[in-house]
């Protein structure tokens, strides 16, 4: 956070964006239950307390991706990001929290800051996190060991750098979608939304 | 009455006691300060002092004797009283004493009665004694005999019993025995089974034999399977020795494999080339194919270009008959476009000469109204005009009668200037004169007025007159003017505006079912978005090569792969032990030997071993167990001689005790054992039948030894003594 109290700057946005989903997915990982509880420990950020990998192979992914993603941010070129859950016995998606990124590319050109305080937004992300922290009581169990993915909607125009690779948009058949809050830092704008497969006892 | 008459002896008691005490005083008194002189008064004085005082002693002694005297009397008295008293009294006991000696007297009479009775009965009971005596003696005698009789049955009673016990004696001896021979018998068996193991053992060896020689026929077909081999590999040595004379020839066919191959690859090329080349023809004959398409469209195409030409011809001559300088299909349509531009010009007129007429039309019943009401104006001006004239005709009637008046007025006057002096009367005269001219003047003025009124009525009734005919005429100028634009315009046009109309609202309702259509798709744009669609022309979805998934994926693969393996592995092995056994691996362990046993028929040395082991363990057991089993026998056997009871097992923590002195064989106690180690009896029928020695025993002493050596005991005195 480069940024001063008054505004916000495209790199303050953008990282500030990111850091917002790497606790995002942190928590969607801790409360779907995709790593054992006990590979998580408690911090607080966002005046709020969260749940943070200690598995280092996951801790080292997480990573990569977000540093990506936040050059990516810094230059405008992402649409979504998207994290997958998969059953690793029929290989069927099971849910998809998807993360839609609006940028203000003029942000680009002009490098004046934004007036938005940082307090306003992280209240706004806090009031994400708490939402995705408050599906779990509508979403279905899962009941097969699972696992997920990221990712990434970029421009067409974009190079694909190494370790990355195109891959499919993993979309559910027959899904049932749900809009969480969205938050926006002025520069970017980010919209969630969660959709799930729907389960014959429905 | 007593007492009083002591408190007097009393009193004078004590006034005597006083006196006499006072005297001595005075006495002394006198003899110190009297002297003797006096002494005969004082003499005399004393004694009659002493007589007074003898006196009323003997006075008091008196008056207490009579006091005794009474006292003795009412003690008497009393006495006597009492006396009488007890007199009465012994009287009355007398009389009961009396009477009690009567009943005494009944009594002994009765009792004497009794006596005599019981000697009476007394005297029989003697006689019964003395009979009953006799009849003793000779139970006594009776007795004696049978006393001899019983020493001589006792006697033979003892001599059977040594009998009996001479017989158990025996009885256990035989019992003995036939243990030691049911023992015999039992290690009889035993040695049988032993020996029909043996037998068992023998035959499988014999089966092991059999199964040796089918396998030594085996080996000797296989001998000579080899030795057909060992002939096929001469054969096979003379073929090769005619084949190492082939072989140096080897380098020469090698070089001709060489040019061989040269020749193969140049015919490789040379097919790879025919293929292009029948590619390239394919693709030529397509080519053809499409070049003859393209001719006969080329055929079609002038022939349209003919027709074309004709049309264009007939457009020519259509211009030229028309006049316009249409050529091309461009002059058309700018003419097109020119008449529409003169519709569109027409219909602008069309429009504002319709809208002309709708003014017109509005400013007609603007001017009809107006014309409506120009007329009432001039019915009233007419009705105005009317009643004027009416006024006037009035008025000149009036102007009639008054010159009529007038001429009269003045005859009358001239009569009376004539008749009178003009000076008399004439000033009076004159002056009505000039009133009644006044009047007159007045009249005619207003009579005057009134026509003028007239005059302008009328005109104004002209003016408008005029101005309804101009009006009039408009109006039918107006109305021949929308006569000639309706017929000139009114049909096309009205046919063109429903045309137009109606494409409009076809337009419009085109409109509204496209704009539900796109509200459709936006919503399902937005549904497939959620869904997490993408434009695949505009966006790319990217992920990292290494995702858990993958990762996660690759490894369950591995683990599949893994276990897969593992299963062919076991597979195999498994059916390398249904084989045989013959391919003995590594990982055989003795558990497997078991299973492939059966199957085997020629058992490896591996399992020929273990099968020795095996045999000798199980022999080593069964001696064991016959060694234990006779140790056993043993223990039981002397535990029953020495205790007398059989311990037999019948279920879990269940032992049953057969006495060696119980009556039937169904006779025994049940003992249960407890899970803390202690005995407890069981009801038994036999059990049912000791319950003293139970609740005396086990109850009351605790002690199941005791219970069972007194029940040992019961029993062996219950045989002994029958």
């Amino acid at each position: 956070m480069t940024s001063t109290l008054k505004g916000i700057t495209l790199k303050g946005s953008a990282e500030l964006v990111a850091e917002f989903f790497s606790f995002g997915i942190n928590s969607i990982l801790y409360q779907r239950g995709i790593y054992p509880p006990e590979t998580f420990t408690r911090v607080t950020h966002y005046d709020m307390s969260l749940q943070l990998t200690t598995d280092p192979k996951l801790k080292n992914y997480l990573t990569n991706v977000v540093s990506q993603l936040k050059e990516w941010l810094f230059e405008c070129t992402v649409q979504k990001l998207v994290l997958v859950i998969t059953c690793l016995e029929t290989n069927e998606v099971l849910e998809r929290w998807q993360f839609d990124i609006e940028c203000d590319k003029s942000a680009k050109e002009s490098s004046a800051p934004r007036e938005k305080s940082i307090k306003t937004i992280q209240d706004e992300i806090r009031s994400v996190i708490r939402q995705i922290t408050a599906t779990v009581t509508f979403l279905p169990l899962l009941e097969t060991p699972c696992a997920f993915d990221l990712l990434v909607y970029t421009d067409k125009d974009l190079v694909v750098p190494d370790k990355w690779e195109e891959s499919g948009p993993q979309i559910i058949d027959q899904s049932e979608e749900v809009r969480l809050r969205s938050f926006t830092t002025s520069i970017h704008k980010v919209n969630s939304m969660v959709a799930y497969k729907r389960t014959d006892s429905v | 009455m007593d007492l009083e008459d002591d408190t007097t002896v009393l009193t004078t008691l004590k006034s005597f006691n006083s006196f006499i005490s006072r005297p001595e005083h005075p006495q002394r008194l006198s003899d110190h300060s009297a002297g003797s002189g006096n002494l005969q008064s004082q003499y005399k004085r004393s004694m009659e002092l002493l007589e007074a005082a003898e006196q009323v002693y003997s006075k008091n002694r008196y008056l207490q004797l009579d006091q005794e005297k009474k006292q003795m009397e009412m003690s008497h008295k009393r006495a006597r009283f009492e006396l009488e008293k007890a007199a009465s009294d012994s009287a009355r006991d007398l009389e009961h004493e009396i009477d009690r000696n009567q009943e005494l007297l009944g009594r002994i009479k009765k009792l004497e009665e009794r006596e005599t009775e019981a000697a009476k009965n007394l005297s029989e009971q003697v006689e019964a004694n003395r009979a009953l005596r006799k009849n003793l003696e000779g139970l006594n005698k009776k007795l004696e005999e049978r006393d001899s009789r019983l020493n001589t049955a006792n006697q033979t009673v003892s001599s059977l019993k040594d009998e009996i016990r001479e017989l158990k004696q025996k009885i256990q001896n035989k019992d003995s025995t036939i243990s030691t021979q049911t023992l015999e018998n039992q290690e009889l068996q035993e040695q049988l089974d032993l020996q029909r193991r043996k037998y068992q053992e023998v035959s499988q060896v014999c089966q092991n034999l059999q199964a040796a020689q089918s396998s030594c026929s085996e080996h000797i077909i296989k001998i000579k399977e080899l030795e057909r081999r060992l002939a096929l590999q001469e054969q096979d040595i003379a073929i090769v020795k005619t084949v190492k004379s082939e072989v140096a020839r080897v380098p020469d066919l090698e070089k001709e494999l060489k040019r061989l191959r040269d020749d193969n690859a140049f015919l490789r090329e040379s097919r790879e080339n025919c293929s292009l080349l029948k590619e390239e023809v394919e693709g030529l004959r397509r080519k053809l194919e499409r070049m003859e398409k393209t001719k006969e469209e080329l055929v079609n195409m002038e022939l349209d270009k003919e027709r074309l030409a004709e049309k264009l011809q007939a457009w020519e001559n259509l211009g030229q008959s028309t006049g316009l300088n249409i050529r091309k299909p461009e002059d058309l349509s700018r003419e097109v476009i020119q008449i529409q531009q003169r519709e569109i010009a027409l219909k602008e007129q069309n429009y504002t000469l319709n809208s002309r007429v709708r003014s017109v039309e509005r400013s007609q019943t603007e001017l009809r109204a107006e014309l409506s009401q120009q007329r009432s104006k001039t019915l009233e001006e007419q009705k105005k005009r009317e009643s004027q004239d009416a006024l006037v005709r009035r008025l000149q009637k009036r102007v009639l009668l008054l010159t009529k008046e007038r001429d009269g007025m003045r005859a009358i006057l001239e009569s009376y200037d004539s008749e009178l002096a003009p000076t008399e009367y004439s000033p009076q005269l004159s002056k009505r004169l000039r009133e009644a001219e006044d009047v007159l003047q007045k009249t005619q003025n207003h009579n005057a007025e009134m026509e003028a009124q007239l005059t302008k009525a009328q005109e104004e009734t002209g003016t408008l007159r005029l101005q309804l005919q101009t009006v009039e005429l408009e109006l039918d100028s107006l109305k021949k003017q929308q006569a000639s634009a309706a017929d000139s315009s009114s049909l096309a046009t009205k046919e063109e505006v429903s045309i137009l109309r109606q494409k409009i609202e076809d337009l419009e309702a085109e409109r509204q079912r496209l704009e539900e259509q796109n509200n459709v798709l936006e919503m399902r744009l937005e549904r497939h978005n959620l869904q997490g669609d993408y434009d695949p022309v505009k966006t790319r979805v990217l992920h990292l090569k290494m995702n858990p998934t993958a990762v996660a994926k690759q490894q369950r693969q591995q683990e599949v792969e893994a276990l897969r393996e593992e299963v062919t592995h076991l597979r195999e092995l498994v059916r390398s032990l249904q084989d045989g056994g013959s391919l003995v691996h590594s990982q055989d362990d003795s558990s497997m030997h078991s299973s492939s046993l059966g199957l085997s028929l020629p058992p490896s040395k591996e399992i020929l071993d273990l099968r020795k082991q095996m045999e000798s363990s199980e022999l080593r057991n069964q001696r064991l167990k016959e060694v234990f089993q006779r140790k056993i026998q043993e223990f039981r056997t002397v535990c029953y001689v020495l205790t007398g009871y059989q311990i037999d097992i019948t279920t879990e923590n269940q032992y049953r005790l057969t006495s060696v002195y119980a009556e039937h064989m169904d006779d025994s106690l049940l003992f249960k054992k407890g899970s803390n180690g202690s005995m407890q009896l069981m009801e038994t029928e036999f059990s049912k039948t000791l319950g003293e020695m139970v609740a005396l025993h086990l109850h009351h002493q605790k002690s199941i030894p005791a219970f069972l050596s007194a029940v040992t005991l019961d029993l062996f005195s219950r045989q002994t003594t029958i």
